[in-house]
């Protein structure tokens, strides 16, 4: 009985020690550990910072297979430069790892949102811009898909529950090394994800929220908003004759276009304009 | 065997500091005092960046932590109660309770193949990604990695949008 009430006493001026070491609630421990077990059974939920950060580091790694990336450092610094100025003023200002941006060396025009804020733009997209405004609308836009999980929405619901099946029939076997079934179905979540930003486009409804969401940023932020309906404009003049690429992952329509510059008429005049215009042009060539 | 009466206090009042201890340590252990070390930090209503932020939260400011759930700190900046990422402040000060993590506990949650609670939390980790490198030898995460090496160093970004005539 002694031996038994010191045991308490020891139990629970250990636990108290750990947990204020910890720095937690002990009481926390109790909903996070069942969490673990209950959410293992569940159907789904929505993917987590973490689980976006990774998908989107692979689909990055796709889109680095198919396309080399500039080496221009001055180019790369002064794009992550215009790219940060933007992504601190829209909706979504942080990521799990921070955004990032990144020159791709070809003359396509394109510019892509991997989930977790890694955003590429190719060459021929800087050099169809003409101006710093139209290169921060081009990247305010990508930006705001990101900020709306436009990518990881892309996985399919079907696939998504497969996930969580497999993570409670691994956890339930105490897993022992990478789950084959959870490395395929990433696979199959990561392919969802290269279709939709690559190959297919996000959907009108993507595209006309991250428009108006560029031009709030651009608004916040300092920019012309005016600057996207200009570069939209460049695009569809380029778009004659052209139907892969861009023009079919961010259609430039004419509806679209005039819908943008509704949005983008009413914002106050920007300033010093022109002084950004001359580096974009000294940086850019 | 008969135990001593005193001996039975002692050990009564061992369990009864044990227990006080226990209920009562994380409420007065909370209210540390952090200072924020990472530029460009918001303060977010939910454990969630997908939420809008309430206010940033710049480097040097100090921060009562309320709570901790896995990577994210609840803590009252200002007056101002809100969430704020770990990455605010990735290294603890020394003697920072903070400092340890403590799995069961709620401190950040190790990426481990064998941890059974990260397992249930985070369907793609670190682990599921090797295992899809290795099935894709051809892609280029090394150019990945690079690329998250793409930083703007806090100063120059002010400078940046200053001479741009642009809103800080």
């Amino acid at each position: 009985m002694r031996s038994r009430i010191h045991w308490l006493a020891l139990l629970a001026a250990a636990l108290f020690l750990v947990n204020g070491c910890a720095g937690a609630s002990v009481l926390s421990a109790v909903p996070i550990a069942a969490t673990g077990i209950t959410k293992a059974t569940q159907a789904s939920r929505p993917i987590n910072d973490s689980e976006e950060y990774y998908v989107g580091r692979a689909v990055a790694a796709r889109i680095l297979g198919k396309y080399p990336l500039d080496q221009n450092p001055k180019l790369t610094a002064y794009v992550n430069e215009v790219g940060q100025t933007v992504a601190r003023k829209s909706t979504r200002p942080q990521t799990f790892r921070g955004y990032h941006f990144a020159v791709l060396d070809t003359p396509e025009i394109n510019a892509f949102a991997c989930p977790g804020g890694t955003i590429f733009i190719t060459r021929g997209l800087v050099r169809t811009c003409a101006t710093e405004d139209q290169l921060a609308a081009v990247l305010a836009h990508e930006v705001a898909h990101v900020a709306h999980k436009d990518g990881v929405n892309s996985i399919s619901k079907a696939r998504w529950t497969q996930v969580w099946t497999a993570m409670g029939a691994e956890a339930a076997r105490q897993y022992g090394g990478v789950a084959g079934n959870l490395v395929t179905l990433f696979e199959g979540s990561i392919d969802d994800v290269f279709k939709t930003i690559v190959v297919n486009g996000y959907s009108r409804t993507a595209e006309e929220t991250a428009d108006q969401e560029a031009v709030a940023t651009l608004t916040k932020a300092g920019y012309d908003p005016g600057a996207l309906p200009q570069v939209l404009d460049k695009m569809m003049a380029k778009e004659k004759g052209a139907s892969g690429g861009i023009f079919k992952t961010h259609p430039p329509t004419s509806e679209r276009l005039a819908k943008v510059k509704a949005e983008a008429s009413g914002a106050p005049p920007s300033k010093d304009e022109a002084a950004r215009t001359r580096r974009f042009k000294s940086i850019s060539g | 065997m008969r135990i001593p009466i005193t001996c039975k206090k002692a050990a009564g009042v061992l369990v009864a500091l044990g227990l006080a201890l226990l209920v009562l340590g994380p409420g007065t252990g909370w209210g540390e005092t952090l200072e924020v070390t990472q530029p460009n930090q918001y303060l977010y209503p939910d454990p969630d960046f997908a939420g809008t932020p309430m206010g940033a939260v710049p480097a040097g400011s100090r921060v009562q932590v309320i709570r901790q759930a896995g990577d994210w700190y609840k803590v009252n900046y200002q007056g101002m109660e809100g969430w704020l990422n770990r990455q605010a402040f990735p290294t603890p000060p020394a003697g920072s309770k903070f400092s340890l993590p403590g799995l069961l506990f709620g401190a950040p949650v190790k990426e481990t193949t064998s941890d059974e609670v990260a397992l249930a939390g985070k369907g793609f980790t670190p682990e599921v990604e090797s295992g899809y490198r290795q099935k894709h030898p051809e892609l280029n995460f090394a150019q990945v990695d690079r690329v998250e090496t793409f930083k703007v160093n806090p100063a120059k970004l002010d400078a940046f949008i200053r001479e741009g005539g642009l809103n800080p």
